[in-house]
């Protein structure tokens, strides 16, 4: 279903360069991490031989997802490029390091390279220097079969410099994907897409129903929820990027929210029992079996969430009459509630970091929602999105920098990114009714 | 409807009643009526009473093949016939019919003072099946499609049947029974103003809390599937309260 994971490694041969003088860096050394305000430069990668019409447009498609993806990544202070000197930079020799230290630009780090298409495809040279210190920090040579797959190696390489750059501390969202469930054409399908909203990806066209898609732990599947056409029942689909699905047995006619371990051993879901007049949380092995209602509340219990060790679960209950935020230990003990501000709180979202969780929450007597984010340990609540339109369903990206979120603030239901603190928004669907976005995990290895 | 009947027949002034067919339930009429009606012999015996009766047939309107009951009572008769092929009976009784087309039955107390009569009709409608020539599903279907089963609509966040709603579930109930071998899906809705999830879970409840007054209203457990569509199949898409209060409901669907 999609080439985009299993085909890349073919698509892409990466290789480390040498260039003349310089010592090749380790495959594994994560560079000093960069101070807050690390100062990057990314000139504009330029044809390495004869300027064709073809190379114009792969270069500027290269140049925008590039630099697009290293100020969304958020480690970077990225001066203007309207300061940076006009000679192109082709390959290490063209490189005036003291222009770069001038006090209008003084770079830390000064990424560069160039393209060449033709009709075999393209390949790509990229090069990170240290400003200072004059060193290489990083050499990559990437090659693709079409000219297309151009914005996967501007991705790949954005990934690369937010790894070296950030000593480690993430791999780069850019190659990322996010599953979603849109309306597009008379039924609710669920769909990938990268990160940035591009090469959008069908999973699901049956005609029904297709709600609250997640990750597998390995990101080769998707669990979700599905009403087909003329059924009575929602189904719990396990859906695999290759192709295949499993339907998971459950009680009654009522699933919903499916959640995935991080460990990738179990799965969490809302379901009903039979005899039951409410949603419980259930929790199964990966494969469906040896599920065990855990909350069994005569309450609705929906939307679990899994903490970064697999131990806790966060997920919402209206117990105490309306749906707030809880905690309990997976096997279903130590339960606490850890938001109740009233109102309505719902899509909980654990951070990979373990201290914070992200939901939505709807103030009592209002309609809108806004994204929040709690501190486990204090319980202090922070508001991260206002304005117009309902702010909803919120989900981490997997190095728990930034979120996505489904939003009406333009009118209808649409797909934003932002920083997790709710800084440098951007959207990333325009058409039809897009919902419940989740993050993939890491896609490439570093 | 056989209730609305007796009722009609009770209003009518007694002297209309009396020149039509000579009975009336209330007190006897005064002199200079009763000297206009024909049937009726001037007293010779101070002693003699007027009979009274009155018959009911529940219910009245009856599909073909199914039973009506026919029951009267009368005072001072000392004979009763019921016409229509039911023949001599007691004073006051019940019989189990089930005519095969419309019939009136006329009773007629006769007694020492004359004699009173009371009609009832009991009217036979096809099966559905006979006249339609429609399965179950496309007659609850109709049912659906006519208004004949209705929906019921809830408070936000709430799940509990109003008076009302209970009200129409009761002959909602009456219907499905009506095609036993029809199955409806008892679906939940939500207004647009919760969360995905939460209102999926409210909707599940919202059908189950109807699924179960249907139970009780002995709709077998056979015909009835509950299923939530949470916010998903809105009637109406404004975005305040004429709309929400409309798309928060549970309707009914037949199973296909």
């Amino acid at each position: 279903m999609s080439p985009a994971i299993s085909s890349l490694a073919t698509v892409l041969i990466l290789t480390l360069l040498a260039p003349t003088g310089m010592a090749q860096p380790s495959d594994v050394k994560i560079y000093p991490k960069a101070r807050e305000s690390t100062r990057l430069a990314v000139a504009d990668f330029v044809a390495r031989t004869a300027v064709t019409p073809q190379t114009r447009t792969a270069a500027k498609v290269f140049n925008d997802v590039l630099w697009t993806d290293l100020k969304f990544s958020a480690f970077f202070e990225m001066p203007s490029k309207s300061f940076y000197p006009l000679k192109p930079l082709r390959s290490p020799q063209d490189v005036s390091f003291d222009h770069w230290q001038a006090p209008t630009l003084d770079v830390d780090f000064l990424a560069f390279g160039n393209l060449h298409v033709d009709a075999a495809g393209a390949m790509i040279e990229g090069y990170l220097y240290d400003v200072k210190t004059r060193q290489q920090v990083l050499g990559k040579r990437y090659s693709v079969s079409d000219v297309t797959l151009i914005r996967r190696v501007a991705h790949q390489l954005a990934d690369q410099i937010v790894y070296q750059l950030s000593a480690g501390t993430s791999q780069g969202v850019a190659s990322t994907h996010i599953t979603y469930s849109s309306l597009k054409s008379g039924s609710k399908e669920i769909y990938t897409m990268d990160y940035d909203g591009s090469n959008v990806r069908t999973v699901t066209a049956n005609q029904g129903i297709n709600k609250f898609p997640d990750w597998s732990e390995d990101n080769s599947k998707l669990a979700f929820v599905t009403i087909l056409p003329g059924s009575a029942r929602w189904q719990f689909w396990i859906q695999s990027l290759q192709g295949g699905r499993s339907v998971i047995p459950t009680p009654t006619s009522y699933v919903s929210s499916p959640a995935f371990s991080p460990d990738g051993r179990q799965i969490a879901y809302s379901a009903r029992g039979r005899g039951h007049s409410n949603a419980d949380i259930y929790v199964s092995n990966a494969d469906g079996s040896g599920k065990n209602n855990i909350s069994n509340h005569p309450a609705i219990d929906t939307s679990p969430t899994w903490s970064p060790s697999s131990r806790q679960i966060a997920f919402i209950s209206d117990r105490t009459g309306r749906p707030q935020l809880w905690l309990m230990d997976a096997d279903g003990s130590d339960l606490r509630q850890l938001v109740s501000e009233g109102g309505h709180c719902d899509s909980p979202s654990w951070a990979p970091d373990g201290r914070h969780i992200i939901y939505s929450w709807q103030a009592p007597k209002r309609w809108k929602h806004d994204v929040y984010i709690v501190e486990v340990a204090s319980g202090k609540i922070f508001q991260l999105t206002s304005g117009t339109g309902s702010n909803e369903h919120p989900d981490w990206s997997p190095d728990g920098r930034h979120i996505v979120f489904q939003s009406t603030r333009t009118g209808s239901k649409q797909l934003f990114i932002m920083n997790a603190d709710g800084k440098s928004r951007r959207q990333i669907t325009a058409y039809g009714i897009n919902e419940s976005p989740a993050w993939s995990g890491y896609l490439t290895r570093p | 409807m056989n209730r609305g009947f007796l009722v009609t027949v009770r209003f009518v002034p007694c002297v209309l009643i009396l020149l039509a067919v000579g009975s009336c339930k209330k007190k006897p009429p005064p002199a200079v009526a009763a000297a206009d009606a024909p049937a009726v012999a001037a007293p010779t015996k101070p002693a003699a009473v007027m009979p009274t009766i009155e018959i009911t047939a529940e219910p009245g309107t009856i599909e073909r093949g199914s039973q009506t009951t026919l029951s009267w009572k009368s005072t001072d008769a000392t004979s009763v016939l019921i016409d229509g092929g039911v023949g001599n009976v007691a004073e006051t009784g019940s019989l189990v019919l089930s005519p095969a087309e419309s019939t009136t039955y006329t009773a007629i107390a006769r007694g020492s003072g004359g004699s009173a009569r009371d009609s009832t009709r009991v009217t036979v409608v096809p099966k559905r099946a006979d006249k339609l020539s429609v399965t179950d599903i496309e007659g609850l279907q109709r049912a659906i499609d006519d208004g004949r089963v209705r929906p019921i609509f809830f408070d936000y966040d709430k799940a509990l049947l109003s008076s009302k709603s209970q009200r129409i579930l009761e002959e909602n109930a009456r219907w499905i029974k009506r095609f036993p071998t029809a199955t409806v899906i008892v679906e939940g809705h939500c207004d647009e103003r919760g969360s995905e999830e939460y209102n999926l879970a409210l909707g599940d409840r919202r059908s189950q809390a109807t699924r179960d007054y249907l139970l009780d209203a002995s709709v077998s457990p056979t015909q009835l599937e509950a299923l939530s569509f949470g916010e998903e199949r809105p009637f109406e898409s404004c975005h305040d309260e004429t709309c929400w209060s409309k798309n928060r409901r549970a309707h009914f669907a037949v199973k296909r």
